[in-house]
């Protein structure tokens, strides 16, 4: 994007962090020498055990911690000038809010440090609550909300700008499934409308689910970057799910497998966990049970959706040159979508419901090979996690992308960097 | 600007809601009108005034500014500490506009306290003459001692003359080898100033003294003058009473004739106790054409004894006490401008405690900043360079809050608090030294490290 000023919406030159004591010794290298270069709408997720350097590396570019050596640069500038600032919505790994503000105020705040102007900060408002669903719970104190009704509000803060660049720290830590998944929805979304995300977790399904590229940081080094497709799938296995069929047509299968000197495993697939909660959630809201909670609505403000039509953002997705061929890819998921989001308003259970109806009617494209039971917490082997996607990836890419898609627009990203 | 704005909105919400702000509101409101019944100062009318006055500014005055430097070193350092702050530097605000909204957010708490209760004090006083049901004479001395900015002429010691006659004894004494042996010659010499200070001061039985004041100016020459003294004696008589005959008017006119004079003089002879304030009316028709004002005090021999007449001032009314009490609540206002500026600079890089205690230390200091200024100014007189770079800006960046700059002070006492005087105690208050912090706050927070953990 030329507009822009530099190639990368983020930029790092031999970043290093060292955290000296008193006496000025080396103690800790947090960040070691690393280049980090994050194109214009990417979602990129920044991977890495605890203590790897992530969060460090977020506050030298966001300039809340100064770099020992080297630079960052986000959307071509300083993270401290306010012109950059404008531009970026931001999420620490805990939401630091101020707990005697209501949740309306907290917003309110910020949107007056960014100066809308009242109409524009008002709807906002209600658009970021009701997205985040807590419209019931907005004049209650932060103070008193949960971790993760807190995380809701740490999110919409970071959007009230219409951010083109998010920076998110652990965005979905102790948020129910279902705010999980509104997010991964959320970010995909934002994506498609040319914005660039750099998401920061260690909760890998989330990663997995949405980012474009990923890099694994240890020891303040990046020891991996690459597409997810490319760092996950086994292109030496093939993975087929099928409907019913007769147990006389398995064994012909397996004895063509078998003719072929391969190995073959044959079993039932099983729902992700995730899938089965929200399912379960959205049966509990269909029969109207209270809640002092936060309620599950998908819609996503108005004022984050609007600008998708609006030129200068076509503008700019036209320009990227680089990306013309993702360009075709992603506006064709567009297509697809719209069809999922149009149904939202008047089917009044909105997105969720068909998020859930996704989830029953097209069991079949979400067969994979059995698994265990924790999936959705998937921190541990990357031995596993890489079977999981890679059979999920086939399983989708070989029997019915499209329904999927809809659903789970995330994954149609990918193309861009297959 | 918005970004300060909002700032600023953030930190009153959090004072209030910290219901520090709340106690302080609930302390004044209970305890103000409780002061205005209670307190009775020595039973005359003016005593009661005077004492409610007195207590009642005092109290707000401290309570405010305890208030300032809670929530100024307060805010900033709460926000650094649970780490609020990143959430706020990553949006388009600069970090001098963090610290001015801080800095805002405290003085317009501090503002709308500072009118209310100023307002409660003003009204209270007001009710007192009238629910307290004094005699004539008290109604008229609260008219003419408090219910009045009165200006205060004083002839200032002429040090130079003093110091002259010093050395000159002394020199006579050093010739003639009388000077005593154990003690050193500096000694010697402020003792034989403190003698010849004494000297100057003291009037003989059958002496005169006169006091010169220039430029006397009042508004109406239908007002009053006002002559107040302190008596202090040689030999106290046996009934405590001395008798003094005071001429006020233009002394000059003493050569010429009685009938020659332009101006009439007043001549008052009276006897008074010792050691205590005594003020004289005299007709503001005594004053010469150029303001001319001449004081002159006669010991009469009725006396046996030398007269020592100290605090000799001509008081004048020069304001109303509306406009006097509406200066000294600014005069109170800067000083919360001060410590507010302390406060925020301070949290800039101290945390909570340290930086409350560091705000209090200075504000503490501040009262007794005119004691401090001058022993120092004895150390420096020894030490020199050293002290001349180090501990002297230091010393004088230390907030004046006592002595002239002491606002119940004016009040008791029904002094007019210039305008001049305040402008000059606002520039060097809150211009220079609350700019000084100011800047200096913005630029330890503009260069820190939001993100660094201090352990």
């Amino acid at each position: 994007m030329a507009s822009q000023g530099s190639e990368y919406a983020i930029e790092t030159i031999s970043l290093t962090k060292i955290f000296r004591d008193w006496w000025g010794r080396a103690k800790v290298i947090a960040v070691d020498k690393l280049d980090l270069k994050i194109e214009y709408n990417e979602i990129y997720g920044l991977l890495g055990p605890n203590g790897s350097g992530k969060t460090t590396t977020l506050k030298m570019l966001l300039g809340l911690l100064h770099p020992t050596k080297g630079a960052p640069f986000l959307l071509g500038g300083n993270g401290r000038d306010p012109r950059i600032n404008e531009r970026i919505g931001y999420l620490p790994e805990d939401s630091y809010l101020y707990r005697y503000l209501t949740a309306r105020e907290t917003l309110d705040f910020y949107g007056r440090i960014f100066g809308l102007p009242a109409k524009t900060r008002k709807s906002r408002i209600e658009a970021l609550l009701e997205m985040v669903g807590l419209t019931g719970m907005a004049n209650r104190p932060v103070g008193t909300y949960s971790k993760g009704m807190a995380r809701r509000i740490g999110l919409a803060q970071a959007l009230i700008n219409d951010p083109e660049l998010l920076i998110l720290d652990e965005p979905t830590s102790g948020m129910d499934p279902i705010g999980t998944r509104q997010i991964k929805d959320l970010l995909a979304q934002l994506a498609r409308r040319g914005k660039t995300i750099l998401l920061c977790s260690h909760l890998l399904a989330d990663v997995e689910d949405v980012c474009d590229r990923i890099g694994i940081l240890y020891g303040g080094k990046m020891r991996v970057e690459g597409t997810v497709e490319s760092l996950l799938q086994h292109t030496d296995e093939k993975q087929i799910v099928t409907s019913q069929i007769s147990t006389a047509a398995l064994e012909q299968i397996r004895n063509i497998v078998e003719r072929e000197a391969a190995t073959c495993r044959i079993s039932s697939p099983m729902d992700r966990l995730e899938e089965f909660f929200i399912r379960t959630v959205t049966a509990a809201q269909q029969q109207g049970l209270a809640t002092s909670g936060a309620m599950s609505t998908t819609k996503i403000g108005d004022f984050l959706r609007e600008h998708a039509v609006k030129p200068d953002i076509l503008d700019q997705l036209v320009a990227a040159g680089a990306h013309e061929d993702n360009q075709a890819a992603s506006e064709s998921t567009d297509d697809e979508l719209t069809e999922t989001e149009a149904v939202e308003p008047q089917a009044d259970t909105d997105l969720l419901q068909s998020l859930a109806d996704a989830g029953l009617g097209a069991p079949d494209t979400h067969k994979v090979e059995p698994r265990s039971a924790d999936e959705p917490n998937p921190a541990p082997p990357t031995e596993t996690v890489k079977r999981d996607v890679l059979d999920e990836l086939i399983g989708r890419s070989e029997v019915d992308g499209g329904r999927t898609e809809a659903v789970d627009p995330d994954r149609t990203g990918d193309p861009q960097d297959a | 600007m918005h970004s300060v704005w909002a700032v600023a909105r953030n930190t009153i919400a959090q004072a209030l809601r910290m219901k520090v702000a709340a106690v302080v509101i609930i302390l004044l409101m209970v305890l103000l009108p409780m002061m205005s019944t209670i307190l009775v100062g020595d039973g005359t009318l003016q005593g009661k005034l005077q004492t409610f006055v007195s207590y009642g500014l005092s109290l707000m005055t401290m309570l405010l500014c305890i208030l300032t430097i809670a929530i100024s070193t307060y805010t900033l350092s709460n926000d650094l500490r649970r780490k609020h702050i990143f959430m706020i530097v990553t949006k388009p605000i600069s970090r001098f506009q963090i610290v001015l909204g801080k800095l805002c957010g405290v003085l317009i708490l501090d503002a709308v306290l500072l009118v209310i209760f100023a307002v409660v004090i003003y009204t209270l006083t007001m009710f007192i003459p009238r629910l307290a049901d004094a005699p004539e004479v008290q109604v008229k001395q609260a008219a003419d001692e408090f219910f009045t900015a009165r200006a205060a002429l004083a002839v200032p010691e002429d040090k130079t003359e003093i110091e002259q006659q010093a050395w000159e004894v002394y020199r006579k004494l050093r010739d003639s080898g009388q000077l005593p042996p154990e003690m050193t010659s500096d000694r010697v010499l402020s003792e034989l100033k403190g003698h010849q200070r004494m000297l100057s001061r003291s009037v003989p039985v059958n002496a005169r003294k006169v006091w010169e004041f220039q430029n006397v100016r009042v508004r109406d020459p239908h007002e009053k003058l006002f002559v107040r003294f302190k008596y202090e004696v040689a030999v106290t008589p046996i009934d405590d009473k001395i008798h003094g005959v005071w001429e006020v008017g233009d002394t000059r006119q003493f050569q010429a004739g009685v009938g020659a004079w332009k101006t009439p003089i007043a001549r008052v002879m009276r006897s008074d106790a010792t050691r205590t304030m005594i003020e004289i009316e005299i007709p503001a028709s005594v004053i010469a054409d150029d303001g001319f004002v001449g004081v002159a005090f006669y010991n009469p021999s009725l006396n046996e004894t030398t007269v020592i007449p100290e605090d000799v001032e001509l008081l004048y009314r020069a304001g109303t006490f509306t406009a006097n009490y509406l200066r000294v609540i600014m005069l109170i206002a800067l000083r919360l401008v001060f410590l507010a500026a302390l406060g925020v600079s301070a949290s800039t890089w101290l945390s909570f405690p340290v930086a409350f205690l560091a705000a209090v230390a200075v504000f503490l200091l501040g009262m007794i900043s005119g004691f401090i200024a001058e022993s120092f100014e004895y150390v420096g007189g020894i030490s020199g360079l050293l002290y001349d770079f180090t501990i002297k800006p230091l010393v004088w960046m230390l907030p004046r809050l006592d002595g002239d700059y002491n606002p119940t002070r004016f009040m008791v006492m029904g002094r007019l608090l210039s305008w001049g005087f305040l402008a000059q105690a606002c520039a060097i208050m809150v211009f220079v030294k609350a700019g000084i912090l100011t800047v200096f706050g913005i630029w330890v927070f503009s260069n820190r490290e939001i993100a660094k953990t201090v352990v």
